[in-house]
């Protein structure tokens, strides 16, 4: 389920930042997103108290929280639209407070609301935007009609935008991020409106960014797409950077696994042999079994186990994503 | 999913970290226009607009049949209801430019972008000034049949029409300049309104009201002809032969110094195109017509007869003159002469609305200038 850790992707990066072969999560001036320290309050309200957040170059990473955590704050300040007033932000090895417009060449960003332009065409979008990142007129083009082909819009290229779906505004807001092929990409919400098709093309496109060397940077709530996507997370909760960890991290951490099985009480009785802890699962239809496994190698194990004693297993597997079983772990507040 | 994925291109995009100005301000315009363009409001609007000075052109012609300098009059009337017509449409015009935006979540994909604040502005401004012009060009057909019926110069139209392109320039950058600093479209547009209402109407009121502090107390000297006393018969009717004279009398009167104030009146939009237009007085009875006392009352020939705008800027030019405390009996014969114009006031005008305009723009381009330290209580970004 897991893809690859970002170790091979030091050798695509452009030129002249291979002066030295970082070590995995390496990031410094001239690439990726480092902040520190950043708070930030709009009158009373504190939305930023104190967060650490570290996206390197070649990576997804996620940003993760409840609503009202800051998670769109901070995407606002690394942005350039928002200034901290606190700490320090480093995009692309630029400050966003003091040097803007090397920061917005550098940055594609998406924002979580869906800022349409009814009247004009897709390809129209995407051209005006490519000329206000200073594009020349050509290669505005090429990029609209390159960027249309990938997000699946060539065919409303010539249509207005009001005739487009919740989901083709959300293609063309990720494909309008993208035009001045950014190094660094913030998206907000990206798949909320996608379906399920459009967010397996959404992975495939983030990883394949991440892939040349670019720095990706997702907020979302639907927890079992991020595992799929993204490299590392960190955890916001009432402003506060609560955690961070890679995936690979997450994956290794302990985590519930739910069991079926025919009859139940042949399981149930099994279980109560070997000397596992497990209980049933309240929020779900059918009747399961939930237990707490240590490591994969402890579930291949239980499974194993079971099956060899006969015991007629019909469902075996993680409770929940990784990221999920972290986020449900750590003491947030869900309003 | 393997790691030695080729990239799929080399970079292909040169890094600009600013836009040419022009370019920048090309771009916003047209993409303002593309939106304009392909909405109906507009069109409505403008259809209306013709329809109503349709109607108002066929009206004056109708009335103003018998007489003289019509091509004026109607000229005139036409320059003065575009002119009010535009204060009234401008605004709706360019009153939302910005906060419409970020209404509708596209200023800050905008101001993500090399885009200044100062470029997007610009742009904005022209997007909106063009668009109020198209109104000037709808009105055209009448403006060209008031001027084949002769009795305009060139000149008077010529810059006529140039003022009110100006006028509208300056109310359409005030709408861009609020709708930077409202928050809400509506709340902009009805600001602008007012603010072109203080300059139209409140010069008006305060000048109206400021002639009471500048009242002063005056022997005025009135002189006029008239038939001596007991040449009338018992109709009342003057007896043949009687010779017209000259009559004094002083009196003691509290009068306006309205030259104090005109200034107030210089900032009123149909002031400023008024005040610049040279009016030409060709084919007017000269002052020699008059230089005999009958020949004022027996004259037949044109009379003086000003146009709305006209008027304004012969009021102007009397309110600019002051009260006449030793009239003499030929300038009784000369009340229907126009004036001359004195010390132009319209420099004066334009500038205190250029630098109103100004100020507000200037204010406007701090505000979206980003990253954004303050915010006003409830907006967001985005």
């Amino acid at each position: 389920m897991r893809t690859e850790p970002a170790g091979g992707v030091v050798g695509l990066l452009p030129p002249e930042r291979i002066t030295v072969a970082y070590p995995l999560t390496m990031t410094n001036e001239f690439g990726g997103i480092v902040v520190e320290g950043v708070a930030r309050s709009f009158g009373s309200v504190q939305a930023i108290r104190d967060i650490d957040f570290e996206a390197p170059p070649g990576e997804v990473t996620a940003l993760i929280g409840p609503n009202g955590s800051g998670k769109t704050t901070l995407m606002l300040i690394m942005a350039s639209l928002l200034a901290p007033d606190l700490g320090t932000v480093r995009v692309a090895g630029f400050d966003p407070a003091t040097q803007p417009a090397e920061v917005r060449s550098r940055v594609g960003w998406m924002p979580d609301t869906l800022g349409v332009w009814d009247s004009l065409t897709a390809r129209e979008v995407l051209r005006t935007l490519g000329a206000l990142y200073g594009l020349s007129p050509a290669d505005c083009s090429r990029r609209a009609d390159e960027l249309l082909l990938t997000v699946r819009l060539t065919e409303f290229g010539r249509q207005p935008a009001r005739v487009l779906s919740r989901g083709q505004q959300q293609r063309l807001s990720l494909a309008r991020a993208l035009i001045h092929d950014p190094q660094v990409l913030l998206l907000d919400e990206p798949a909320s409106g996608l379906d399920p098709g459009s967010r397996v093309e959404l992975r495939t496109l983030l990883r394949s960014l991440a892939a040349q060397g670019k720095t990706v940077v997702v907020s979302s709530h639907v927890l079992s797409e991020l595992d799929e996507i993204a490299d590392r997370a960190v955890f916001v909760n009432r402003g506060q950077s609560v955690k961070t960890q890679t995936l690979d991290e997450a994956g290794s951490q302990a985590r519930r696994y739910y069991v079926q099985a025919q009859p139940m009480s042949a399981l149930a009785e099994a279980l109560r042999s070997y000397g596992v802890r497990f209980e049933t699962r309240g929020d779900s239809r059918r009747e399961e079994f939930l237990v707490q496994l240590g490591s994969t190698a402890e579930a291949s194990w239980l499974l194993r186990t079971l099956v060899m004693s006969d015991v007629v297993v019909t469902a075996f597997a993680p409770a929940g994503g990784a990221l999920e079983e972290t986020y449900m772990s750590l003491d947030t507040d869900r309003l | 999913m393997s790691t030695l994925t080729e990239p799929s291109m080399p970079q292909p995009v040169r890094r600009a970290t600013e836009l040419r100005f022009l370019t920048a301000v090309r771009t916003v315009f047209a993409l303002e226009m593309k939106q304009r363009l392909r909405g109906k409001g507009w069109y409505w609007m403008l259809g209306t607009w013709f329809v109503v000075i349709a109607f108002i052109f066929v009206l004056a012609t109708g009335l103003l049949g018998t007489t003289d300098n019509e091509g004026g009059i109607l000229f005139d009337l036409i320059v003065g209801f575009v002119l009010f017509f535009g204060l009234l449409v401008s605004p709706g015009l360019s009153a939302n430019a910005v906060n419409g935006d970020r209404a509708g979540g596209t200023l800050a994909i905008l101001q993500v972008t090399l885009l200044t604040p100062g470029q997007l502005l610009m742009g904005k401004w022209l997007a909106s000034w063009v668009g109020s012009l198209a109104f000037l060009i709808v009105s055209s057909p009448f403006i060209f049949w008031a001027l084949a019926l002769g009795g305009v110069s060139a000149q008077e139209a010529l810059v006529s029409l140039l003022m009110l392109a100006l006028e509208l320039a300056v109310v359409c950058a005030l709408g861009v300049g609020i709708s930077a600093l409202a928050n809400r479209p509506l709340f902009s547009i009805v600001s602008t309104y007012m603010l072109v209402a203080l300059l139209a109407i409140g010069t008006l009121i305060v000048f109206g009201l400021s002639t009471m502090l500048v009242m002063e107390r005056h022997i005025m000297t009135v002189s006029s002809y008239s038939y001596p006393e007991g040449s009338f018969d018992s109709m009342g009717v003057p007896e043949e032969g009687a010779e017209l004279e000259c009559l004094t009398h002083t009196y003691e009167s509290e009068v306006p110094r309205t030259e104090y104030i005109t200034w107030i009146l210089a900032a009123n939009p149909f002031v400023v195109v008024a005040d610049a237009v040279p009016y030409s007085t060709e084919g007017l009875p000269d002052e020699s017509a008059s230089a005999s006392p009958q020949a004022a009352y027996l004259t037949d020939g044109p009379y003086y007869t000003p146009g709305v705008m006209e008027t304004i800027s012969q009021g102007v030019r009397s309110a600019q003159a002051g009260p006449d405390f030793e009239q003499t009996c030929e300038e009784s014969q000369q009340a229907l002469r126009p004036l001359p114009q004195g010390m132009p006031i319209w420099p004066l005008g334009l500038g205190i609305q250029v630098a109103l305009a100004a100020g507000l723009l200037l204010l406007a381009r701090r505000k979206l200038t980003m990253p954004a330290r303050r915010l006003a209580q409830g907006t967001r970004i985005a």
